[in-house]
Protein backbone atom coordinates (compact mmCIF):
# COMPACT_ATOMS: atom_id res chain seq x y z
CA UNK A 1 0.00 0.00 0.00
CA UNK A 2 2.88 2.39 0.91
CA UNK A 3 4.66 1.15 -1.76
CA UNK A 4 1.67 1.90 -4.60
CA UNK A 5 1.44 5.70 -2.67
CA UNK A 6 4.97 6.42 -2.92
CA UNK A 7 4.66 6.50 -6.57
CA UNK A 8 2.63 9.13 -6.57
CA UNK A 9 4.64 12.74 -7.33
CA UNK A 10 2.06 15.08 -6.03
CA UNK A 11 4.84 17.60 -5.14
CA UNK A 12 6.84 17.07 -7.82
CA UNK A 13 3.77 17.76 -10.30
CA UNK A 14 2.82 20.67 -8.60
CA UNK A 15 5.93 22.36 -8.46
CA UNK A 16 5.11 22.05 -12.92
CA UNK A 17 1.36 22.16 -12.98
CA UNK A 18 0.48 24.58 -10.16
CA UNK A 19 2.18 27.54 -11.67
CA UNK A 20 0.60 26.63 -14.98
CA UNK A 21 -2.82 26.24 -13.08
CA UNK A 22 -2.32 29.96 -11.75
CA UNK A 23 -1.89 31.05 -15.01
CA UNK A 24 -5.04 29.41 -16.29
CA UNK A 25 -7.20 30.69 -13.94
CA UNK A 26 -6.34 33.99 -15.54
CA UNK A 27 -8.30 32.90 -18.21
CA UNK A 28 -10.81 30.96 -16.58
CA UNK A 29 -12.12 34.52 -15.41
CA UNK A 30 -11.76 36.51 -18.37
CA UNK A 31 -14.08 33.97 -20.59
CA UNK A 32 -16.62 34.23 -16.85
CA UNK A 33 -16.27 37.58 -16.91
CA UNK A 34 -16.85 38.41 -20.10
CA UNK A 35 -19.00 35.68 -20.99
CA UNK A 36 -21.12 36.52 -17.63
CA UNK A 37 -21.98 40.12 -18.77
CA UNK A 38 -22.45 39.24 -22.52
CA UNK A 39 -24.87 36.97 -21.24
CA UNK A 40 -26.72 38.76 -19.10
CA UNK A 41 -27.33 41.09 -21.71
CA UNK A 42 -28.24 39.05 -24.37
CA UNK A 43 -30.25 37.21 -21.94
CA UNK A 44 -32.34 40.78 -21.30
CA UNK A 45 -32.89 41.29 -24.90
CA UNK A 46 -34.21 38.16 -25.53
CA UNK A 47 -36.44 38.43 -22.13
CA UNK A 48 -37.92 42.02 -23.52
CA UNK A 49 -38.49 40.80 -26.79
CA UNK A 50 -40.53 37.87 -25.92
CA UNK A 51 -42.35 39.94 -23.95
CA UNK A 52 -43.12 42.66 -25.46
CA UNK A 53 -41.56 42.09 -29.51
CA UNK A 54 -43.03 42.26 -32.42
CA UNK A 55 -44.54 38.80 -33.25
CA UNK A 56 -41.84 37.87 -35.87
CA UNK A 57 -39.31 39.05 -33.47
CA UNK A 58 -41.17 36.71 -30.83
CA UNK A 59 -41.47 33.71 -33.43
CA UNK A 60 -37.55 34.16 -34.37
CA UNK A 61 -36.89 34.14 -30.74
CA UNK A 62 -38.73 31.00 -30.25
CA UNK A 63 -36.86 29.10 -32.39
CA UNK A 64 -33.94 30.32 -31.95
CA UNK A 65 -33.96 29.07 -28.54
CA UNK A 66 -35.34 26.06 -29.51
CA UNK A 67 -32.20 25.56 -31.48
CA UNK A 68 -29.65 26.46 -28.39
CA UNK A 69 -31.75 24.33 -25.91
CA UNK A 70 -31.58 21.73 -28.02
CA UNK A 71 -27.87 21.41 -28.77
CA UNK A 72 -24.74 20.89 -26.41
CA UNK A 73 -22.91 23.79 -25.61
CA UNK A 74 -19.90 21.75 -26.71
CA UNK A 75 -21.43 21.42 -30.23
CA UNK A 76 -22.05 24.94 -30.14
CA UNK A 77 -18.72 26.19 -28.77
CA UNK A 78 -16.90 23.37 -31.64
CA UNK A 79 -19.62 25.14 -34.31
CA UNK A 80 -18.26 28.69 -33.45
CA UNK A 81 -14.49 27.97 -33.49
CA UNK A 82 -14.66 25.82 -36.80
CA UNK A 83 -17.91 25.52 -38.85
CA UNK A 84 -18.37 29.90 -38.08
CA UNK A 85 -14.97 30.41 -40.04
CA UNK A 86 -15.33 27.94 -43.05
CA UNK A 87 -19.12 29.57 -43.77
CA UNK A 88 -17.48 33.02 -43.64
CA UNK A 89 -14.91 32.05 -46.19
CA UNK A 90 -17.20 30.08 -48.43
CA UNK A 91 -19.62 32.68 -48.59
CA UNK A 92 -16.55 35.38 -49.17
CA UNK A 93 -15.71 32.78 -52.05
CA UNK A 94 -18.99 33.05 -53.54
CA UNK A 95 -18.45 36.81 -53.85
CA UNK A 96 -15.06 36.29 -55.38
CA UNK A 97 -13.29 36.91 -52.23
CA UNK A 98 -10.42 34.66 -51.07
CA UNK A 99 -10.50 34.95 -47.20
CA UNK A 100 -8.86 33.13 -44.41
CA UNK A 101 -11.28 34.52 -41.12
CA UNK A 102 -10.42 32.42 -38.55
CA UNK A 103 -11.84 33.14 -34.76
CA UNK A 104 -10.01 33.63 -31.98
CA UNK A 105 -10.11 30.63 -29.38
CA UNK A 106 -10.97 32.95 -26.20
CA UNK A 107 -13.16 35.29 -28.55
CA UNK A 108 -15.01 31.72 -29.87
CA UNK A 109 -15.09 30.21 -26.17
CA UNK A 110 -16.90 33.84 -25.02
CA UNK A 111 -19.53 33.93 -27.64
CA UNK A 112 -20.50 30.25 -27.22
CA UNK A 113 -20.92 30.73 -23.84
CA UNK A 114 -22.35 34.31 -23.85
CA UNK A 115 -25.02 32.65 -26.67
CA UNK A 116 -25.88 29.53 -24.46
CA UNK A 117 -26.46 31.08 -21.51
CA UNK A 118 -28.03 34.23 -22.29
CA UNK A 119 -30.77 31.77 -23.83
CA UNK A 120 -31.33 29.89 -20.57
CA UNK A 121 -31.03 33.28 -18.52
CA UNK A 122 -33.18 34.77 -20.69
CA UNK A 123 -36.28 32.43 -19.14
CA UNK A 124 -34.93 33.60 -15.55
CA UNK A 125 -35.43 37.22 -16.32
CA UNK A 126 -38.36 36.67 -18.36
CA UNK A 127 -40.39 34.81 -15.37
CA UNK A 128 -38.54 37.64 -12.88
CA UNK A 129 -39.91 40.99 -15.41
CA UNK A 130 -43.43 39.26 -15.46
CA UNK A 131 -43.74 38.63 -11.52
CA UNK A 132 -43.70 42.32 -11.02
CA UNK A 133 -46.65 43.67 -9.96
CA UNK A 134 -48.69 44.21 -13.53
CA UNK A 135 -49.47 47.63 -11.43
CA UNK A 136 -45.60 49.20 -11.68
CA UNK A 137 -46.02 49.37 -15.36
CA UNK A 138 -49.44 50.94 -15.50
CA UNK A 139 -48.33 53.51 -12.75
CA UNK A 140 -44.80 53.96 -14.67
CA UNK A 141 -47.40 54.93 -17.65
CA UNK A 142 -49.48 56.97 -16.17
CA UNK A 143 -47.19 59.15 -14.71
CA UNK A 144 -46.04 59.90 -18.26
CA UNK A 145 -43.40 57.07 -19.07
CA UNK A 146 -42.92 55.27 -22.08
CA UNK A 147 -42.98 51.36 -22.36
CA UNK A 148 -39.12 50.99 -22.24
CA UNK A 149 -38.20 54.16 -19.96
CA UNK A 150 -40.82 52.20 -17.59
CA UNK A 151 -39.36 48.87 -18.00
CA UNK A 152 -36.02 49.82 -17.41
CA UNK A 153 -36.36 52.52 -14.53
CA UNK A 154 -39.16 50.73 -13.20
CA UNK A 155 -39.52 47.15 -13.81
CA UNK A 156 -36.54 45.93 -14.68
CA UNK A 157 -34.90 46.93 -10.57
CA UNK A 158 -37.60 44.99 -9.25
CA UNK A 159 -37.13 42.31 -11.42
CA UNK A 160 -33.45 41.91 -10.66
CA UNK A 161 -33.95 41.85 -6.83
CA UNK A 162 -35.68 38.09 -7.41
CA UNK A 163 -33.10 37.14 -10.79
CA UNK A 164 -30.02 37.91 -8.97
CA UNK A 165 -30.00 34.68 -6.82
CA UNK A 166 -30.55 32.54 -9.70
CA UNK A 167 -28.52 34.33 -12.34
CA UNK A 168 -25.64 33.87 -9.58
CA UNK A 169 -26.29 29.93 -9.81
CA UNK A 170 -25.30 30.35 -13.78
CA UNK A 171 -22.51 31.82 -12.65
CA UNK A 172 -20.97 29.30 -10.86
CA UNK A 173 -22.24 26.91 -13.82
CA UNK A 174 -20.31 28.96 -16.04
CA UNK A 175 -17.04 28.74 -14.05
CA UNK A 176 -17.19 25.16 -14.53
CA UNK A 177 -18.14 25.62 -18.42
CA UNK A 178 -15.62 26.84 -19.17
CA UNK A 179 -13.74 23.87 -18.46
CA UNK A 180 -15.28 22.98 -22.30
CA UNK A 181 -13.17 25.77 -24.24
CA UNK A 182 -10.45 23.45 -23.99
CA UNK A 183 -11.94 21.87 -26.81
CA UNK A 184 -11.54 25.15 -28.90
CA UNK A 185 -7.75 25.33 -27.94
CA UNK A 186 -8.42 27.82 -25.26
CA UNK A 187 -5.91 27.65 -23.06
CA UNK A 188 -7.32 27.35 -19.86
CA UNK A 189 -7.03 24.92 -16.90
CA UNK A 190 -8.64 21.42 -18.75
CA UNK A 191 -6.06 22.12 -21.47
CA UNK A 192 -2.64 22.61 -19.59
CA UNK A 193 -3.78 19.69 -17.41
CA UNK A 194 -4.10 17.41 -20.48
CA UNK A 195 -1.25 18.61 -21.59
CA UNK A 196 0.82 18.37 -18.79
CA UNK A 197 -0.82 15.12 -17.91
CA UNK A 198 0.24 13.76 -21.48
CA UNK A 199 3.93 14.44 -20.95
CA UNK A 200 4.46 13.78 -17.70
CA UNK A 201 2.03 10.69 -17.00
CA UNK A 202 1.09 12.11 -13.68
CA UNK A 203 -2.48 11.73 -14.65
CA UNK A 204 -3.54 10.83 -11.09
CA UNK A 205 -1.88 13.75 -9.79
CA UNK A 206 -2.49 16.12 -12.50
CA UNK A 207 -6.55 15.51 -12.60
CA UNK A 208 -6.80 15.87 -8.79
CA UNK A 209 -4.93 19.52 -9.23
CA UNK A 210 -7.50 20.36 -11.69
CA UNK A 211 -10.49 19.49 -9.68
CA UNK A 212 -9.49 21.08 -6.49
CA UNK A 213 -8.37 23.99 -8.63
CA UNK A 214 -12.05 24.23 -10.04
CA UNK A 215 -13.22 23.62 -6.24
CA UNK A 216 -11.11 26.65 -4.89
CA UNK A 217 -13.01 28.78 -7.65
CA UNK A 218 -16.45 27.58 -6.99
CA UNK A 219 -17.09 26.49 -3.72
CA UNK A 220 -16.13 30.30 -2.31
CA UNK A 221 -18.25 31.65 -5.00
CA UNK A 222 -21.54 29.91 -4.73
CA UNK A 223 -21.26 30.78 -1.03
CA UNK A 224 -20.98 34.59 -1.89
CA UNK A 225 -23.51 33.92 -3.99
CA UNK A 226 -25.90 32.70 -0.98
CA UNK A 227 -24.77 35.60 0.98
CA UNK A 228 -26.28 37.97 -1.26
CA UNK A 229 -29.38 36.06 -1.95
CA UNK A 230 -29.33 36.21 2.08
CA UNK A 231 -28.91 40.19 2.28
CA UNK A 232 -31.42 40.70 -0.38
CA UNK A 233 -34.01 38.69 0.79
CA UNK A 234 -33.40 40.17 4.33
CA UNK A 235 -33.67 43.72 3.07
CA UNK A 236 -36.64 43.17 0.62
CA UNK A 237 -38.92 46.43 0.86
CA UNK B 1 -62.23 68.28 -21.38
CA UNK B 2 -63.66 64.92 -22.62
CA UNK B 3 -66.41 64.53 -25.25
CA UNK B 4 -66.99 60.61 -25.23
CA UNK B 5 -69.25 59.07 -28.33
CA UNK B 6 -70.42 55.33 -28.22
CA UNK B 7 -67.22 54.05 -27.15
CA UNK B 8 -66.96 50.39 -27.16
CA UNK B 9 -64.40 47.93 -26.01
CA UNK B 10 -64.09 44.15 -26.11
CA UNK B 11 -62.03 41.85 -24.75
CA UNK B 12 -62.21 39.15 -27.55
CA UNK B 13 -65.77 38.16 -27.58
CA UNK B 14 -66.93 40.06 -24.46
CA UNK B 15 -68.18 43.30 -24.75
CA UNK B 16 -67.28 45.12 -21.51
CA UNK B 17 -68.22 49.01 -22.56
CA UNK B 18 -71.22 48.39 -25.41
CA UNK B 19 -71.92 52.21 -26.10
CA UNK B 20 -70.97 55.31 -23.18
CA UNK B 21 -71.66 58.74 -24.55
CA UNK B 22 -70.49 61.22 -22.54
CA UNK B 23 -68.87 65.03 -21.68
CA UNK B 24 -66.87 65.41 -18.73
CA UNK B 25 -66.06 69.27 -18.51
CA UNK B 26 -63.43 71.00 -17.08
CA UNK B 27 -63.56 71.47 -12.98
CA UNK B 28 -66.03 68.84 -12.98
CA UNK B 29 -66.22 66.07 -10.11
CA UNK B 30 -68.16 63.12 -11.54
CA UNK B 31 -68.48 59.54 -9.85
CA UNK B 32 -69.28 56.45 -11.44
CA UNK B 33 -71.11 54.13 -9.29
CA UNK B 34 -72.26 50.42 -10.49
CA UNK B 35 -72.17 46.72 -9.76
CA UNK B 36 -68.67 44.95 -9.95
CA UNK B 37 -68.47 44.15 -13.33
CA UNK B 38 -70.39 46.71 -14.84
CA UNK B 39 -66.95 47.88 -16.88
CA UNK B 40 -66.59 50.87 -14.66
CA UNK B 41 -62.79 50.36 -14.40
CA UNK B 42 -62.36 49.84 -18.14
CA UNK B 43 -64.21 53.23 -18.91
CA UNK B 44 -61.84 55.20 -16.88
CA UNK B 45 -58.67 53.31 -18.66
CA UNK B 46 -60.01 54.07 -22.03
CA UNK B 47 -59.99 57.95 -21.02
CA UNK B 48 -55.70 57.77 -20.95
CA UNK B 49 -56.02 54.86 -23.06
CA UNK B 50 -54.43 52.17 -20.80
CA UNK B 51 -56.64 50.47 -22.76
CA UNK B 52 -57.43 51.02 -26.47
CA UNK B 53 -61.08 51.59 -27.67
CA UNK B 54 -62.28 48.91 -29.67
CA UNK B 55 -65.49 51.41 -31.13
CA UNK B 56 -66.35 55.00 -30.76
CA UNK B 57 -64.41 58.36 -30.41
CA UNK B 58 -63.26 59.58 -27.70
CA UNK B 59 -61.84 63.52 -27.74
CA UNK B 60 -59.62 65.21 -25.73
CA UNK B 61 -59.93 69.24 -25.64
CA UNK B 62 -61.00 68.71 -29.14
CA UNK B 63 -58.20 66.54 -30.50
CA UNK B 64 -59.70 62.82 -31.40
CA UNK B 65 -57.63 60.12 -29.24
CA UNK B 66 -56.69 57.54 -31.69
CA UNK B 67 -53.32 55.87 -32.13
CA UNK B 68 -51.93 58.79 -33.90
CA UNK B 69 -51.66 60.37 -30.63
CA UNK B 70 -48.87 60.44 -28.35
CA UNK B 71 -50.37 58.35 -25.18
CA UNK B 72 -47.40 59.75 -22.92
CA UNK B 73 -48.83 63.76 -23.53
CA UNK B 74 -52.60 62.99 -22.37
CA UNK B 75 -51.18 61.16 -19.87
CA UNK B 76 -49.05 64.02 -18.49
CA UNK B 77 -52.67 65.72 -18.37
CA UNK B 78 -54.93 63.09 -17.07
CA UNK B 79 -52.93 61.44 -14.26
CA UNK B 80 -54.43 58.22 -12.45
CA UNK B 81 -55.07 56.98 -9.02
CA UNK B 82 -55.32 53.39 -8.39
CA UNK B 83 -57.11 51.00 -6.04
CA UNK B 84 -53.84 49.48 -5.08
CA UNK B 85 -51.55 52.79 -5.16
CA UNK B 86 -49.04 51.23 -7.15
CA UNK B 87 -45.91 53.25 -5.20
CA UNK B 88 -42.74 52.27 -6.72
CA UNK B 89 -41.38 49.99 -3.30
CA UNK B 90 -37.48 50.38 -4.06
CA UNK B 91 -38.19 54.71 -4.01
CA UNK B 92 -38.90 56.16 -0.70
CA UNK B 93 -41.50 58.25 -0.72
CA UNK B 94 -40.18 61.70 -1.75
CA UNK B 95 -38.44 60.02 -4.69
CA UNK B 96 -41.85 58.33 -5.55
CA UNK B 97 -43.38 61.93 -5.88
CA UNK B 98 -40.20 63.43 -7.36
CA UNK B 99 -39.15 60.38 -9.60
CA UNK B 100 -41.92 61.99 -12.52
CA UNK B 101 -41.36 65.30 -12.91
CA UNK B 102 -37.54 64.85 -13.00
CA UNK B 103 -37.55 62.18 -15.27
CA UNK B 104 -40.65 62.68 -17.67
CA UNK B 105 -40.80 66.71 -17.55
CA UNK B 106 -36.75 66.78 -17.13
CA UNK B 107 -37.72 69.32 -13.98
CA UNK B 108 -34.53 70.23 -12.22
CA UNK B 109 -33.79 68.04 -8.99
CA UNK B 110 -34.01 71.08 -6.89
CA UNK B 111 -37.35 72.25 -7.79
CA UNK B 112 -38.98 68.48 -7.97
CA UNK B 113 -38.11 68.18 -5.03
CA UNK B 114 -39.74 71.37 -3.55
CA UNK B 115 -42.56 70.59 -5.60
CA UNK B 116 -43.01 66.96 -4.14
CA UNK B 117 -42.19 68.27 -0.70
CA UNK B 118 -45.36 70.94 -0.84
CA UNK B 119 -47.19 68.53 -2.08
CA UNK B 120 -46.44 65.51 0.71
CA UNK B 121 -47.08 68.69 2.70
CA UNK B 122 -50.39 68.80 1.28
CA UNK B 123 -51.90 65.14 2.13
CA UNK B 124 -50.22 65.71 5.42
CA UNK B 125 -47.34 63.08 4.69
CA UNK B 126 -44.11 66.01 5.27
CA UNK B 127 -42.93 63.77 7.62
CA UNK B 128 -42.96 61.02 6.30
CA UNK B 129 -40.57 61.94 2.56
CA UNK B 130 -37.92 59.51 4.13
CA UNK B 131 -40.20 56.15 4.56
CA UNK B 132 -40.43 53.79 2.14
CA UNK B 133 -44.00 52.72 0.85
CA UNK B 134 -43.84 49.34 2.54
CA UNK B 135 -43.49 51.59 6.39
CA UNK B 136 -46.96 53.29 5.52
CA UNK B 137 -50.56 51.94 6.45
CA UNK B 138 -52.42 51.84 3.36
CA UNK B 139 -54.17 55.46 3.53
CA UNK B 140 -51.13 56.88 3.49
CA UNK B 141 -49.60 55.06 0.87
CA UNK B 142 -52.57 56.39 -0.91
CA UNK B 143 -52.52 59.87 0.12
CA UNK B 144 -48.78 59.26 -1.64
CA UNK B 145 -50.00 58.28 -5.00
CA UNK B 146 -52.00 61.24 -4.87
CA UNK B 147 -49.44 63.59 -4.53
CA UNK B 148 -47.09 61.55 -7.05
CA UNK B 149 -50.05 62.26 -9.45
CA UNK B 150 -50.68 65.50 -8.19
CA UNK B 151 -46.62 66.51 -9.02
CA UNK B 152 -46.89 66.37 -13.00
CA UNK B 153 -49.74 69.42 -12.28
CA UNK B 154 -52.08 67.69 -14.39
CA UNK B 155 -55.40 69.48 -15.55
CA UNK B 156 -57.77 65.84 -14.61
CA UNK B 157 -57.26 63.04 -12.13
CA UNK B 158 -58.43 59.81 -12.58
CA UNK B 159 -59.70 57.91 -9.69
CA UNK B 160 -60.00 54.19 -9.35
CA UNK B 161 -61.86 52.99 -6.28
CA UNK B 162 -58.91 54.62 -4.32
CA UNK B 163 -60.37 53.30 -0.79
CA UNK B 164 -61.66 49.99 -1.92
CA UNK B 165 -58.25 48.64 -0.41
CA UNK B 166 -58.30 50.44 2.74
CA UNK B 167 -59.32 49.46 6.04
CA UNK B 168 -62.69 51.43 6.98
CA UNK B 169 -60.62 53.89 9.78
CA UNK B 170 -58.47 55.30 7.20
CA UNK B 171 -60.81 55.71 4.56
CA UNK B 172 -62.17 59.10 5.33
CA UNK B 173 -58.17 60.32 5.03
CA UNK B 174 -58.31 59.96 1.82
CA UNK B 175 -61.64 61.32 0.71
CA UNK B 176 -60.03 64.39 2.53
CA UNK B 177 -57.59 64.65 0.59
CA UNK B 178 -59.88 64.28 -2.61
CA UNK B 179 -62.51 66.88 -1.15
CA UNK B 180 -59.27 69.40 -0.89
CA UNK B 181 -58.30 69.25 -4.18
CA UNK B 182 -62.06 69.34 -5.52
CA UNK B 183 -61.57 73.25 -3.53
CA UNK B 184 -59.31 73.59 -5.17
CA UNK B 185 -60.99 73.17 -8.51
CA UNK B 186 -59.64 70.25 -9.97
CA UNK B 187 -61.38 67.61 -12.45
CA UNK B 188 -61.85 64.19 -11.54
CA UNK B 189 -64.03 61.18 -12.53
CA UNK B 190 -63.85 59.35 -9.60
CA UNK B 191 -65.01 55.60 -9.67
CA UNK B 192 -66.39 54.96 -6.01
CA UNK B 193 -68.36 52.72 -3.66
CA UNK B 194 -68.52 55.68 -1.40
CA UNK B 195 -72.11 56.70 -1.63
CA UNK B 196 -72.12 59.15 0.68
CA UNK B 197 -68.75 60.79 -1.34
CA UNK B 198 -70.48 60.56 -4.42
CA UNK B 199 -73.80 62.38 -3.31
CA UNK B 200 -71.49 64.79 -1.11
CA UNK B 201 -69.22 65.83 -3.10
CA UNK B 202 -69.37 65.13 -6.98
CA UNK B 203 -71.06 67.63 -9.30
CA UNK B 204 -72.62 64.62 -11.34
CA UNK B 205 -73.05 60.83 -10.52
CA UNK B 206 -72.95 58.17 -13.06
CA UNK B 207 -74.33 54.98 -12.53
CA UNK B 208 -73.61 51.87 -15.18
CA UNK B 209 -74.29 48.44 -15.38
CA UNK B 210 -73.39 45.70 -18.21
CA UNK B 211 -71.17 48.62 -20.16
CA UNK B 212 -74.28 51.13 -20.54
CA UNK B 213 -74.30 54.98 -18.81
CA UNK B 214 -77.92 53.77 -17.19
CA UNK B 215 -78.35 56.98 -15.65
CA UNK B 216 -76.72 59.93 -14.72
CA UNK B 217 -77.54 63.54 -13.18
CA UNK B 218 -77.02 65.82 -10.02
CA UNK B 219 -76.15 63.51 -7.10
CA UNK B 220 -79.92 64.62 -5.46
CA UNK B 221 -81.10 63.15 -8.09
CA UNK B 222 -80.12 59.99 -8.57
CA UNK B 223 -80.12 59.34 -4.85
CA UNK B 224 -83.17 60.62 -3.81
CA UNK B 225 -85.13 59.91 -7.34
CA UNK B 226 -83.61 57.57 -9.88
CA UNK B 227 -85.40 57.41 -12.53
CA UNK B 228 -84.46 54.23 -13.86
CA UNK B 229 -85.64 50.57 -11.88
CA UNK B 230 -81.91 49.26 -12.02
CA UNK B 231 -80.81 52.48 -10.59
CA UNK B 232 -82.99 51.89 -7.68
CA UNK B 233 -81.66 48.44 -7.01
CA UNK B 234 -78.51 48.97 -6.49
CA UNK B 235 -78.75 51.52 -4.73
CA UNK B 236 -81.30 50.01 -2.48
CA UNK B 237 -78.85 47.41 -2.22
CA UNK B 238 -75.31 48.84 -1.57
CA UNK B 239 -77.46 51.42 0.79
CA UNK B 240 -79.62 49.01 2.44
CA UNK B 241 -81.08 50.89 5.45
CA UNK B 242 -76.85 51.64 6.25
CA UNK B 243 -77.54 55.67 6.06
CA UNK B 244 -74.66 57.81 4.49
CA UNK B 245 -76.06 61.32 5.59
N1 LIG C 1 -58.06 42.29 -19.70
C1 LIG C 1 -59.29 41.74 -19.69
N2 LIG C 1 -59.54 40.62 -20.41
C2 LIG C 1 -60.76 40.06 -20.41
N3 LIG C 1 -61.81 40.53 -19.71
C3 LIG C 1 -61.63 41.63 -18.97
C4 LIG C 1 -60.36 42.29 -18.92
N4 LIG C 1 -60.48 43.36 -18.10
C5 LIG C 1 -61.75 43.36 -17.67
N5 LIG C 1 -62.45 42.33 -18.18
C6 LIG C 1 -63.86 42.02 -17.94
O1 LIG C 1 -64.59 43.18 -18.19
C7 LIG C 1 -65.68 43.28 -17.28
C8 LIG C 1 -65.71 44.66 -16.69
O2 LIG C 1 -64.53 44.86 -15.95
P1 LIG C 1 -64.24 46.19 -15.12
O3 LIG C 1 -63.01 45.95 -14.35
O4 LIG C 1 -64.27 47.35 -16.04
O5 LIG C 1 -65.50 46.27 -14.17
P2 LIG C 1 -65.73 47.22 -12.93
O6 LIG C 1 -67.03 47.86 -13.16
O7 LIG C 1 -64.56 48.09 -12.71
O8 LIG C 1 -65.88 46.19 -11.75
P3 LIG C 1 -65.33 46.27 -10.24
O9 LIG C 1 -66.31 47.07 -9.46
O10 LIG C 1 -65.31 44.83 -9.82
O11 LIG C 1 -63.97 46.88 -10.28
C9 LIG C 1 -65.50 42.18 -16.26
O12 LIG C 1 -66.44 41.18 -16.54
C10 LIG C 1 -64.10 41.68 -16.50
O13 LIG C 1 -64.04 40.29 -16.29
MG1 LIG D 1 -63.02 48.20 -11.26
Amino acid sequence: MNNLLSQLHFATAAEYLVPSLIHGIGVVLEATFFGFILATIIGIFIAIGRLFGWKIVKAFLYVFLEVIRGTPLLVQLVYIYYVVPLIINLFAAMLGYKTDVQIDPLVAGIAGLAINYGCYMSEVIRAGIVAVDKGQMEAALVLGFGRYEALFRIIMPQALRSIIPSLGNYLVMMIKDTSLLAYVAVNELLLRTQTFASQTFYTIEAYTYLALFYLILSVPLSHCIKFIEYKLSSSNR
Amino acid sequence: MFNIFDLKKSYGKTEVLKSITMRIDDGEVICIIGPSGSGKSTFLRCLNLLEEPTGGQIYYNGTILDNTLDSKRLRREVGMVFQKFNLFPMFTVLKNVMYAPMHVKHTGKKEAEKIARNLLEKVGLGNKAAAYPAQLSGGQQQRVAIARALAMQPKMLLFDEPTSALDPELVNEVLNVMKNLRKEGMSMVVVTHEMGFARDVSDRVVFMDKGFIVEEGRPAEIFNHPKQERTQQFLNRVLGGVSYE
